[in-house]
């Protein structure tokens, strides 16, 4: 585990001393001056917590990808063979340590912009939703990186038709059949997310869990 | 360790590249790889040290740890040479004193403070020759490693080669250029037509007869000649008989 660690410390440095990291940064940026340009009156934290975890996942997507995008074919090789089958695990905990720094700043940036202070509760469901956010943004990241769909064009098209599928195939209510982020709004918006939370923790979880699976059978053969 | 009818191709579709290929390696072997460009030696390295898994058969008892050096180091990292290193040190939790000594074995202790993208092709080489044998290898797999390397360093490692076939490990090598021919004891292996198959020793000797040549050179430059030699593959022995530098001699 301390050599798996050590190689996602590598991969982290690799990644914010390239340019990559600035990308989904400024992204991440644009997307909470939008969101946030007004302040967020009191009543409705809950539902902007779950607007911004819900917005945050093509974000967190190209986040993921990125950094696993960015050490050259041959290192990873390199890495394969000081590590063999782990140093998939090294590249996956390092993406999810940068996924987890973007979250934050959006959860900050929320807190500035609140005009009530929240209770300890939505706090925590706030927290939660972004760490669905983060799971699903990994998962989505991993299998548009470039060992699994080499070309930048295809891998783009993949990393947005597939958060557009989570979109629309949610809004139509099938909450099992995708990572249901319209779910997280639609239940926050009406009351009812705290409620639902088990229930909808485990739904999100599913297919991030189905892709990351299948990104570890890919990875196999596709070193 | 041992391959056993292994077979490989990149995909559904693709041509096999290897096809029932075996091969027995034991401790303290060392391997050179040869055959012709696009045959597929490249591709049997990296079955070899465990980065592609073959489609059939199997590579049994690979020991456990492996140092692998690509053809091309991917100089392309935001990293300085003694950071990368340090780095790969920790992934393959060993002392970063290893850096210091196998920087000073490689040559290439005054490029420790550079970054990786400003190294020449033979550097940026050195630092990969550098991180596979951080860890003590068992399995040492180099591709085409001596491949733009300045002449100290190419007398260097076939003596690093053969350190670690001393103490057991196995060594494999492809190589063009035929930098190991002199090699005591070293196996040879062809990958043509998508099989291995393993040169006689005397095949080679049985080509070439041996011719002594003597030599004259300045004191000063004798080791230094002798290890370029030895590089080309030629056997040398410094006898240390001295003569006086007669001026004269060329004009008689």
């Amino acid at each position: 585990m301390i050599s798996v660690l050590a190689l996602a410390r590598f991969r982290v440095a690799g990644y914010v001393a390239s340019h990559r990291a600035l990308q989904p940064l400024i992204g991440l940026l644009a997307l909470l001056a939008v969101l946030y340009a007004g302040p967020i009156p009191a009543g409705q934290e809950i539902g902007a917590t779950a607007d911004s975890a819900a917005m945050l996942v093509p974000v967190l997507a190209w986040a993921a990808r990125g950094l696993l995008d960015t050490e050259p074919d041959e290192q990873r090789s390199v890495a394969l063979s000081a590590l063999g089958p782990r140093e998939l695990v090294g590249g996956l905990l390092a993406a999810f340590a940068s996924l987890l720094a973007l979250a934050a700043i959006a959860e900050a940036a929320l807190l500035f912009r609140l005009a009530a202070s929240p209770t300890l509760a939505v706090l925590l469901t706030g927290v939660w939703l972004h760490l669905l956010s983060a799971t699903a943004g990994l998962a989505l990241g991993a299998l548009t990186s470039r060992p699994i769909l080499p070309s930048p064009a295809v891998s783009t098209i993949a990393l947005i038709l597939g958060y557009l599928s989570m979109l629309v195939i949610s809004l139509a209510g099938a909450r099992w059949l995708t990572v249901p982020v319209m779910g997280w709004m639609r239940d926050a918006h009406h009351g009812e997310l705290q409620a639902n939370l088990p229930l909808l923790t485990v739904q999100s979880l599913l297919w991030p869990a189905v892709g990351l699976a299948a990104y570890t059978r890919l990875r196999r053969t596709r070193p | 360790m041992r391959i056993a009818s292994l077979s490989f191709r990149y995909g559904r579709r693709a041509p096999w590249v290897l096809s029932d290929a075996g091969l027995v390696l034991d401790p303290g072997d060392v391997v050179e790889v040869t055959g012709p460009n696009g045959t597929g030696k490249s591709t049997l390295l990296r079955l070899i040290a465990g980065l592609l898994r073959p489609v059939r058969g199997s590579v049994q008892d690979r020991p456990r740890v492996v140092g692998y050096a690509p053809e091309r180091f991917p100089a392309d990292q935001p990293f300085t040479v003694a950071s990368y290193l340090r780095h790969m040190a920790a992934v393959r939790r060993v002392s970063t004193d290893a850096i210091g000594r196998w920087s000073e074995r490689l040559g290439m202790d005054h490029l420790l403070g550079q970054r990786l993208p400003d190294l020449s092709k033979g550097s940026a080489h050195k630092v990969g020759l550098a991180q596979a044998l951080l860890a003590e290898p068992g399995l040492l797999v180099l591709d085409e490693p001596f491949a733009g390397l300045d002449a100290a360093t190419r007398a260097e490692l076939p003596r690093i080669i053969g350190e670690i076939g001393a103490r057991g490990g196995i060594v494999v090598v492809s190589d063009h250029q035929g930098d190991l021919r002199a090699f005591p004891g070293l196996r040879r292996c062809e990958v043509r037509d998508r099989a291995v198959r393993e040169l006689e020793p005397a095949e080679e000797a049985g080509e070439t007869a041996l011719t002594v040549l003597e030599v004259a050179v300045d004191a000063s430059r004798a080791a230094d000649l002798a290890d370029r030699l030895r590089a080309e593959g030629c056997t040398v022995n410094i006898t240390g008989r001295t003569s006086a530098h007669v001026a004269g001699e060329a004009a008689g």
